[in-house]
């Protein structure tokens, strides 16, 4: 166990970070007003966990595992989410080349399909972590990560084809 | 890698570039972990927090009481009575508090944060709802003492109606708190429900047999609540009997 940093300090460290927190959030709300409150939620479960965090872990790993936790466990404003509004363009994605800016938009809505720990798998897949990192973070084996890891890749698909085909 | 899965990836990494590394400045991100959370469990957190200030508030007042009615026997009883049963409730909540800062803490794995916060839901949640239930009688009986002695001076002696109509009240203010209080927590147990099937077929059966676990451990403890409860009750309401028909 660490010592609790103070909220400056810690606010530093999670400014460096947030890319991991945007991520999450991009997969799990929809919406600018969603996404805000569900990063507002990740920071305070980081800031309160904090004082349980071991360092032999890295940081990075540990922060996934809580913002993911916290987005899994977030039921508030299932109802909405559970509709499944259509993702709106993205805010967030800046002005480039409309078929890169498509494609991307089309995998965010893809996953956004996915059931929440489907989102979680395939999110850190997406970030590079070995089927090791991901069994430990979501708490299951290997095997089952692999099993699975097939499984939503193929559904993935058969979803971005679907919105191709919803959409033209 | 196959090439389905470069693509993926491709398209990932192109989101994370659209993305830009940094919208939210380390002022905004200090507001943010200064606000208060609003997840199911931080909700139960605040609902035990508040409970033993309303307990403590109930024991100052019925230790008022007991200075108010220097004396009266009969009333020093039930309030030193029930005053020791509030301090049990209240140690009793102290110890859920700590149980359940373990659970909350979300470095966990995924399975086991899910897994032990369904477990507490469907165990723990329900002794946590009974004992901010049963804290009414009391707030009723400190109230009421203090009411008695500001309007006449005196217990007034209660007739079969007033007991019907008090019991009434209390009983109807207990079963709709618990009853509202469990509606708000049975979608987030379902919801647990399905993550922890989705992650994998083991993941119930893991709570299951948490609960099995807990429900051996906490026997002991569960007993000993219920014989203090139970015979203090027993004795507050003789006493309280009392004072109602034979203190003038």
């Amino acid at each position: 166990m660490i010592q609790k940093p103070n909220k400056k300090a810690f606010s530093e460290l999670i400014e460096q970070y947030q890319a991991i927190i945007h991520k999450v959030t991009m997969v799990y709300a929809n919406g600018r007003a969603d996404r805000e409150d569900l990063f507002q939620e990740i920071c305070l479960q980081l800031w309160k966990s904090y004082p349980n965090f071991r360092e032999e872990a890295k940081f990075s790993t540990w922060m996934y595992r809580v913002a993911l936790n916290t987005a899994i466990s977030n039921v508030r404003k299932e109802k909405r989410s559970l509709l499944f509004e259509p993702l709106r363009d993205n805010d967030r994605i800046t002005e480039e080349g409309n078929d890169e800016k498509d494609k991307v938009k089309l995998l965010y809505r893809a996953i956004s399909k996915l059931n929440r720990i489907d989102k979680a798998i395939i999110l850190l897949w997406l970030e590079e972590k070995n089927y090791e990192e991901i069994a430990s973070i979501m708490g299951t084996s290997k095997n089952n990560v692999s099993v699975k890891l097939v499984r939503i890749k193929r559904k993935l698909e058969e979803l971005v084809l679907e919105t191709v085909s919803q959409e033209s | 890698m196959s090439n389905n899965d470069r693509y993926l990836k491709d398209m990932w990494n192109k989101a994370e570039n659209l993305l830009g590394s940094s919208e939210y400045e380390r002022s905004t991100i200090e507001r943010f972990i200064s606000k208060r959370s609003n997840s199911t469990a931080e909700r139960i957190k605040k609902m035990i927090y508040v409970d033993i200030v309303v307990k403590s508030v109930v024991l100052l007042v019925l230790i008022i009481d007991m200075f108010l009615y220097l004396g009266t026997i009969n009333v020093i009883a039930v309030c030193v009575t029930s005053m020791v049963l509030l301090t049990v409730l209240i140690l009793f909540e102290f110890r859920m508090l700590k149980r359940f800062s373990e659970i909350v803490d979300y470095g966990k794995s995924t399975k086991e944060k899910l897994a032990s916060m369904l477990t507490y839901l469907r165990s723990d949640f329900f002794s946590t709802l009974l004992v901010i239930s049963i804290g009414y009688p009391f707030m009723f009986i400190g109230g009421t003492l203090l009411y008695f002695y500001t309007t006449y001076g005196y217990v007034r002696p209660l007739d079969g109606q007033d007991i019907i109509v008090f019991s009434t009240f209390i009983i109807a203010g207990l079963i709709f708190n618990f009853y509202i209080n469990k509606k708000q927590v049975d979608y987030q147990v379902k919801h647990l429900e399905t993550c922890l099937s989705e992650l994998n077929d083991s993941s119930l059966q893991m709570v299951s047999d948490n609960l099995e676990r807990q429900r051996k451990q906490d026997i002991t403890n569960k007993i000993l609540l219920f014989i203090v409860l139970a015979f203090g009750f027993v004795l507050l309401l003789v006493v309280f009997k009392n004072i109602g028909f034979l203190v003038h």
